[in-house]
């Protein structure tokens, strides 16, 4: 009663005061729409890793010395010859030259034929003979380039360097992760963006090919394509919007949930600039969201309006009714939405974090603009009678399927309903075992596989012996470590036993470089290819490989061991990785262990890790949130079953859809599955708050749902069919990420939609009395 | 008093790095792992040796098996004396012993604290063999192998080293046991021909001995740098091959050496004959030379991947060489 007394008054301020109320959504709304004007793209590397995940954490401590996993390769390619050309060498020289005064680079790490760590070694009679592959007087003459070649040969950089077919030659780097000219964080777009126009522009011409990867220019990729989002929202807005007005017939009643809609888009991203946010490539897909969510509780109003308009009611008093009846179910459908985003707060992942952030916040501006602006402007409005009757008419029509359903909720068809059903969920749960975990397909996988980044990166790891797809792991041990045969021959074996797990395509550490120079300095005799058990021999060896081959810190406390993997596929990655967690055991000591990981795939392994062990708190959290909601506003345990059974099937199901469909459980559509219960809730609420106040005053349950399906059924058909086209024009994205979060969504929408119609009565038939 | 202190840290210090040797691993990559040598048993099997205490033995030369090897040191050389009983030598002074055509081996001498590499063993019957390495190592068993003795050869010395090693001895024990241990040449390899053995090593040393190892003549100087392998080829002349391209021929009735151009500058590391009076010289950076003409003349095959070639055997009409990614078969055209 006091919780009503409570509605009582809002209801009255707001509508008493309308006109106050209208004026500080419109200000609001401007000043909201100048901040969302000035949100940004913003897509850091550190918000797509587990910072907080124990491998992340060895990353970061060791990221200064061995470089991160933010490296840009550009791989430069004659397409006509080899690379023995000048007009190559003067391209490559500008794309090196070019690359290292690009502010975030760090130029220690740039690498290339010109840079002047990159030596041959050549074994003489008294000793070493060698120098810079590219000597100090280089001419890019017939001359010079014969010199330079006879140079690669000696110093064993083809397929690292220059490319096996000697057709490419590689420039790479590093990248920081703060301006040094801004003191800034690295604007990964701005950079890409830079690669792109003063690399890629700039050199790639007539016979040269410009190739580039790396995370930092897939960022951009990702952020080019997801600009082709803003074609899609308006064919989303265009579509819902002819849905919308099939549905009332009234050009005022579609325009005015759209534009509500739309305000709750321009509240969400203004507040989301305000609070020093910007919108990632991952979370642009939100907005849409929004505007569906809005959209569909839009319609239930208009329904519930021009419903009461047609009993008679004047708009104002309809509107002010409507506000009054939707307000509570509404409310709790949003709320529900609102938490079931919220748990992914508990995924330690900045990007999820951010996702959950700005959805949350978006449905929370739809229960201002489409629970309370919504009815607050329609009352301003004359709904026309006549249009009612058209209404009617409508409605008589629909009564005699809306009967035919009802007899769902009767226990002869519900029987069967549920069979069904059940069959349906045990085999989804069967095949929902065998979802993976992570990246299923080869190159980035947020992009589509004939995507230019791709495409490069599939050249790149082709043309030379080096995979993108690598894994360090980190020996951290005691200072000057690398000068004690017995550590150095310890790390040793742990990269041969790494080499024979399967998926590990080679492997290089500062005991295997060691063991090739000991053999150099016995004039590149491969018997002495050892570590030497001699001390002083063992630092000559050492002394050879600088701190900036990545392969030792300063005093070799540190030192990677660097596996190359034949893909980043999750069953490879957790094969790796188990392995090392195995032979560490056997091998590692007090003094000396193996730590993961960095490199790509180490930050690939820590995600999967990380999406993994959210799953299952990530699901309790969304479950218990929609079940705490419907306990509290159906009072019932039934009502609370009748909803969540439905929905728990149809999680299943999706997951079996992605076993299907090949989609792997990764940062983008883990969140999916949380989206999809918040947002499926809705239906399910829809109905049953109808129901439950029939089924208390004594209706049947086949009655119950007929009311509830006269009242809302058309409401929620379209709110269905409004938020599967929102998501489903992501089917035509550029982004991979985005095709499956499409699909994924769109499968929750729509078969949320049929479970809540079809088997939310069938259960409901069962757990209520069968009185006639 | 300060030289018993010596000697017991010394004493000390031994048992620590004579720690227990360790099995080798059976790993699925075994085969493609850094082999240094190989040999052919009995005109049919191959045994193949490498780091790791790796020991491949294989009956086509496409499927290898990896031997149960109880030590994890790097092996330079295999010799087999019959079908049943080999031996294999490597780092650590290492050297193993098969009596059942290498299946299974025993460990006969394993000295780490020595910190020398063994390069290379040869047994004249199945009881008496050596076994050579880095700075002038020499090893001697009369008993096959119960019991090694080592042997030093300073006659590969020129006179003024001899003489300061004796003055030396009488000075400093311990200095001139120092000294004695480096300051003899790298013995790369040892060969039989009938009853003579050809030693070659560092420094351009060439050394043969007709009473197996006990007394050896050397070569005049022809060339500073190392050899590493030398052969009587099918026609019964001498060839030897050495660092930086280096070959050199002497003619069956003892002429001066003379040199072959190799038309490469890499190390040169093995002879192998073929049965149809061919030659072929292995080498690094994927050098393979063909000589159809006793060794006067040689063509390249650069092999495509640059990887060293280690050494090899004629093998059904194919090379069959050991590299640093493991066996490599390589078909040559007749």
């Amino acid at each position: 009663m006091k919780l009503n007394s409570f509605f009582n008054v809002v209801e009255a301020t707001l509508f008493r005061r309308r006109l106050a109320v209208l004026i500080f959504f419109i200000l609001t709304s401007i000043f909201l729409l100048f901040q969302a004007s000035q949100i940004k793209l913003d897509a850091a590397f550190t918000k797509h890793i587990p910072l907080n995940h124990s491998y992340m954490k060895t990353y970061l401590e060791h990221r200064e010395n061995f470089g991160g996993a933010n490296n840009v390769l550009i791989s430069v390619c004659d397409t006509s010859d080899d690379i023995f050309n000048p007009d190559f060498f003067t391209a490559l020289k500008g794309v090196h030259d070019k690359l290292f005064f690009i502010p975030g680079v760090d130029r220690i790490q740039v690498k290339s034929l010109f840079s002047p760590s990159t030596r041959f070694v050549e074994i003489v009679e008294d000793g070493f003979a060698g120098g810079p592959v590219i000597p100090a007087n280089f001419q890019p003459d017939e001359a010079g380039l014969a010199i330079v070649k006879g140079n690669i040969e000696k110093a064993g950089i083809v397929g690292s360097i220059v490319s096996d077919d000697y057709s490419c030659s590689m420039v790479k780097t590093s990248l920081m992760e703060i301006d040094p000219n801004t003191g800034e964080k690295l604007d990964s777009i701005v950079l890409a963006a830079q690669l792109e126009n003063e690399i890629r522009g700039e050199f790639e011409k007539d016979n040269i090919s410009v190739h580039i990867i790396g995370f930092t220019k897939m960022v951009g990729d990702v952020a080019k394509g997801a600009k082709g989002v803003v074609l899609f929202f308006a064919i989303a807005i265009a579509i819902t919007t002819l849905m919308v007005f099939w549905f009332c017939r009234s050009i005022s009643l579609t325009i005015l949930p759209i534009a509500c809609s739309l305000i709750a888009v321009v509240w969400q991203l203004g507040m989301l600039s305000t609070l020093g946010f910007g919108l990632d490539p991952m979370s642009i897909l939100v907005p849409f969201l929004v505007f569906a969510i809005g959209v569909s509780h839009g319609v239930q109003m208009i329904n519930s309006i021009s419903k009461m308009v047609n009993n008679g009611k004047s708009s104002k008093e309809a509107a002010q009714a409507s506000f009054r009846v939707l307000l509570v179910p509404g409310g709790i459908a949003l709320l529900s939405d609102t938490v079931g985003f919220m748990t992914l707060l508990s995924i330690d992942i900045g990007i999820i974090r951010e996702l959950a952030i700005t959805a949350s916040l978006g449905v929370a501006m739809i229960i201002l603009t489409n629970l309370v602006l919504l009815p607050l402007l329609v009352s301003y409005m004359k709904i026309p009678a006549k249009k009612a009757t058209t209404n009617e008419k409508v409605n008589s029509g629909t009564d005699g399927i809306w009967h035919l359903m009802s007899t769902f909720a009767t226990r002869k068809v519900a029987i069967f309903i549920l069979a069904f059903t059940a069959v349906l969920y045990i085999v989804g749960y069967i095949n929902a075992q065998n979802m993976k975990i992570g990246e299923l397909h080869a190159g980035a996988p947020s992009l589509h596989e004939e995507s230019r980044y791709n495409q490069d990166t599939f050249l790149i790891t082709d043309k030379y012996a080096i995979s993108v797809d690598y894994m360090s792991i980190i020996v951290e041990t005691t200072a000057d470590a690398c000068t004690y045969y017995d550590q150095m021959n310890i790390i040793d074996q742990f990269q041969w036993r790494m080499e024979n797990v399967e998926g590990v395509q080679s492997a290089v550490s500062l005991a295997s470089i060691a063991k090739i120079v000991n053999s150099g300095y016995n004039e590149g005799n491969p018997k002495w290819r050892v570590l030497s058990r001699n001390q002083q021999t063992l630092v000559q060896s050492i002394a050879r490989v600088p701190s900036s081959s990545g392969l030792l810190n300063s005093n070799c406390s540190a030192m990677p061991v660097i596996l190359f993997l034949e893909d980043h596929k999750a069953e490879t990655i957790t094969r790796v990785v188990d392995a090392v967690k195995v032979v560490s055991k056997d091998l590692g000591k007090d003094d000396l262990v193996f730590k993961l990981a960095s490199g790509p795939v180490g930050v690939m392994a820590a995600t999967n890790e990380a999406v993994e062990a959210a799953q299952i708190p990530m699901m309790l959290y969304v479950y218990g949130a929609v079940i705490i909601l419907c306990l509290l506003s159906f009072r019932s345990l039934r009502a609370t079953i009748a909803v969540v059974v439905p929905l728990y099937v149809v999680s299943t199901l999706a997951q079996w859809l992605m076993t299907a469909l090949d989609i792997g459980l990764t940062v983008s559509t883990l969140p999916v599955i949380a989206l999809g219960v918040g947002i499926g809730v809705d239906y399910g609420i829809y109905i049953l708050s109808t129901m439950s106040v029939k089924l208390r005053n004594g209706a049947t349950v086949q009655s119950a749902y007929f009311d509830a399906l006269k009242e809302r059924g058309s409401a929620v058909l379209i709110t269905g069919v409004t938020l599967a086209i929102g998501v489903s024009t992501w089917f035509f994205s550029d982004l991979k990420f985005q095709v499956d979060m499409g699909i994924l969504l769109t499968f929750m929408f729509l078969v949320n939609m049929i479970a809540a119609v079809l088997v939310l009565p069938a259960i409901a038939a069962f757990l209520w009395p069968e009185r006639k | 008093m300060m030289r018993l202190l010596i000697l017991l840290l010394s004493f000390l210090t031994i048992p620590i790095i004579n720690a227990q040797p360790q099995d080798a691993i059976v790993a699925p990559l075994a085969s493609k792992s850094l082999l240094l040598d190989i040999t052919i048993v009995n005109q049919s099997t191959l045994v193949a040796v490498g780091e790791r205490g790796h020991i491949l033995l294989s009956h086509d030369g496409e499927v290898w098996q990896q031997a149960k090897v109880p030590v994890q040191a790097t092996l330079t050389a295999v010799y087999f004396f019959d079908e049943n009983r080999g031996w294999a030598v490597g780092h650590d002074a290492t050297i193993l012993a098969t009596k059942d055509g290498g299946l299974t081996w025993q460990l006969q001498q394993h000295l780490p604290h020595v910190q020398k590499p063994l390069l290379d063993v040869l047994f004249t019957d199945e009881n008496n063999g050596i076994a050579i390495g880095a700075y002038g190592l020499f090893y001697r068993t009369v008993d096959a192998g119960e019991h090694w003795t080592i042997e030093y050869h300073n006659e590969f010395l020129f006179p003024e080293d001899q003489e300061y090693l004796a003055e030396l001895k009488l000075q400093d024990e311990k200095a001139y046991l120092d000294e004695q241990s480096s300051i003899l040449p790298h013995f790369n390899r040892v060969v039989a021909d009938g009853r003579t053995l050809y030693l070659v090593g560092e420094i351009g040393l060439i050394a043969k001995s007709n009473d197996f190892g006990i007394n050896w003549q050397k070569f005049d100087e022809i060339y500073p740098g190392s050899f590493y392998d030398i052969n009587r080829t099918q026609q019964g002349n001498l060839v030897v091959v050495g660092l930086r391209g280096h070959i050199f021929r002497s003619l069956r009735n003892g002429t001066p050496w003379q040199e072959s151009d190799s038309h490469v500058t890499a190390l040169l590391s093995a002879i192998v004959l073929t049965d149809d009076e061919r030659i072929f010289v292995l080498g690094n950076n994927g050098v393979l030379l063909e000589s159809r003409d006793d060794g006067s003349t040689f063509t390249k095959h650069l092999q495509k991947d640059g990887k060293p070639l280690i050494a090899g055997v004629w093998y059904k009409n194919k090379i069959i060489a050991v590299s640093d990614v493991g066996i490599k078969t390589i078909n040559v055209m007749k």
